[in-house]
């Protein structure tokens, strides 16, 4: 549905984005997750054309958003981290001049998109007098105007308290489930990401670290918390410490019997043995650490 | 149609800020304090002097036409250029500056097309401030003097004319439009600058420091020669329909340059725009 073809993009000399290139399939969410300069916001730019690439394409449903963005942007909805809205005019006619730059969108659009994101009894109110969280659904609501087949979301919980979230969260899942919409979103909070997507991109400085299922990664790095009474032994018996000096990281065809064994053999009491199931965050550290070691 | 559904939500945005009604307000606020100066027994007597040594009677001619006038030319010197040169210079680094813009530009729209949105924006309103200060100042006039002979007089300008109650409203009123497409170069230097990326004071700020500087430089008798160089040469065309035989020739030359000028700014604002990243 979404590709991305070996962007580079440099602001005022200073790299933002380096040859990234992933896709996004055609009905999953998927995330974008990098802190802060990482590029993500670039990377949205560029799909929806509002920043042109010194190198490379984006395209929605095959066409170029470059070429041709008009057409492109026919069957996207996005949204941005501080959605800016007419403040002295009510949501429902900010909608409306919003959808018109789409074409003529019917109010029964505009009714349903609004029942969507549940902002039925407000809509009529000026959006200043908006929380940020109303401000985020009416956002949500003008991107899903007219029926889009996929939506943007940059930083979509940014701001929200953690009742916004989850109802954010929810409405993301249930226009995917309900809607079959693709969902592409950004975010540095792992744990959205995590809940959310069924495939990640991991942006570092400008560059791609990682792409795919974040459980692919989590097959092959297998950990284990030891609790033992002597790591300088254990480290001698070619145990490989991760991260933190009690965790353990084993290679996908290594088995945890045979590493406590082993220290058994050894004279190493073992107290505990605790497998870790990595979480997104560590694998994020992880990447990175790995990133600037080769770097 | 779809254009038009589209200028009607930018012409909702625009008529919808307070900002806007203010500004009407103003003009009348302005207005209404011309007259009252007209009022003063000392100022009355200089008209009196004037109109008299033309060889025309007062009474027939401190009207409610020549006062309309002499108030059209001070509102829209005051506060016309600055309203026009706000809005103008709001109307697209404003909405980037608020994030509106890049909502905007989520949708699949061209960026000149909407640029041509705007633009055709900042004409109507230029155009509708300019016919409401003209019809606005001739009401209250009116109401005020009643109706009677139009004494068109602007020294600056060469203008020193007397028309007939008919003639003279008509002349009034026909030369309003024109007014307006003069005032369509603040309105379009104003629309450039918002294109660029700057504050939107910034832009206005421009606009107006510019047709200062252009008003001030084209008095200076050095700059003689190349006179026909400044802006503000060319917008005074308007006098134009308030001379007898109205110099047509010279009318159609004068707005053809500031069509030339406001094509130019608004190509230009447009190039830039295009080629600008838009990123939080």
């Amino acid at each position: 549905m979404i590709q991305i073809a070996n962007l580079h993009k440099t602001f005022a000399g200073r790299p933002a984005l380096k040859g990234v290139s992933f896709e996004v399939r055609r009905g999953e969410i998927f995330g974008l997750l990098g802190h802060n300069g990482a590029g993500k916001s670039t990377t949205f730019g560029i799909l929806l054309g509002q920043v042109y690439p010194n190198e490379g394409e984006a395209f929605i449903d095959g066409v170029s958003v470059q070429k041709d963005r008009a057409s492109a942007l026919r069957k996207v909805g996005a949204i941005f981290e501080t959605p800016g809205f007419y403040d002295y005019l009510s949501g429902w006619k900010n909608l409306e001049i919003l959808a018109s730059y789409s074409g003529i969108v019917s109010g029964r659009e505009l009714e349903e998109a609004v029942q969507i994101v549940g902002l039925e009894k407000r809509i009529h109110d000026r959006v200043k007098t908006y929380s940020h969280g109303m401000r985020q659904r009416l956002a949500l609501a003008q991107a899903l105007v007219p029926a889009p087949e996929a939506v943007l979301l940059d930083e979509p919980t940014e701001g929200l308290d953690p009742e916004g979230i989850h109802e954010m969260r929810e409405l993301i899942k249930r226009l995917n489930h309900d809607r079959g919409l693709t969902v592409m979103l950004s975010s540095h909070l792992l744990s959205e990401v995590q809940q959310l997507c069924d495939r990640v991109v991991i942006l570092h400085q400008g560059s791609k670290m990682f792409e795919g299922r974040w459980t692919e990664l989590d097959d092959e790095r297998k950990r284990f918390r030891l609790g033992i009474d002597d790591w300088e032994r254990a480290v001698a018996l070619g145990i490989t410490i991760a991260v933190q000096p009690d965790i353990i990281e084993l290679g996908p065809n290594d088995d945890v019997s045979d590493v406590v064994k082993r220290l058994v053999n050894a004279g190493v009491k073992v107290r505990a043995v605790e497998p870790l199931r990595p979480t997104l965050e560590s694998l994020y550290l992880d990447l990175i650490r790995e990133h600037k070691a080769d770097t | 149609m779809l254009f038009f559904h589209q200028l009607g939500g930018e012409l909702a945005k625009l008529f919808a800020r307070k900002r806007t009604y203010i500004g009407f307000a103003a003009f009348m606020a302005l207005e209404i304090l011309i007259l009252l100066i007209f009022q003063i027994p000392k100022v009355q007597r200089g008209w009196q002097r004037t109109i008299e040594r033309a060889g025309y009677g007062f009474d027939s001619y401190f009207s409610g036409t020549t006062l309309a006038f002499q108030m059209v030319i001070w509102t829209a010197f005051i506060l016309g250029g600055l309203y026009i040169a706000l809005v103008s210079g709001d109307i697209v680094a404003k909405e980037v500056e608020e994030g509106t813009m890049r909502m905007t530009l989520c949708r699949p729209v061209s960026r000149v097309r909407l640029l041509l949105l705007k633009y055709c924006t900042c004409v109507i309103y230029t155009m509708s401030l300019v016919l409401f200060i003209g019809t606005s100042a001739l009401a209250v006039a009116t109401l005020k003097e009643g109706v009677g002979g139009f004494f068109a007089i602007q020294p600056l300008a060469g203008v020193f004319q007397m028309y007939d109650t008919g003639e003279g409203v008509l002349r009034y009123l026909f030369a309003m439009p024109f007014l307006g497409l003069s005032m369509l170069s603040v309105a379009s230097l104003g629309f450039m600058l918002s294109c660029c990326n700057m504050k939107p004071a910034a832009a206005t700020i421009c606009t107006l420091s510019y047709f200062l500087a252009d008003m001030i430089f084209r008095g200076i008798p050095y700059f003689e020669d190349i006179k026909a160089w400044f802006i503000t040469t060319h917008t005074e065309a308007w006098y134009h329909m308030l001379r007898t035989p109205i110099p047509v020739e010279k009318m159609v030359q004068d707005y053809a340059y500031l069509a030339g000028i406001n094509a130019t700014l608004v190509i230009v604002g447009v190039v830039i725009f295009q080629s600008r990243d838009f990123k939080s």
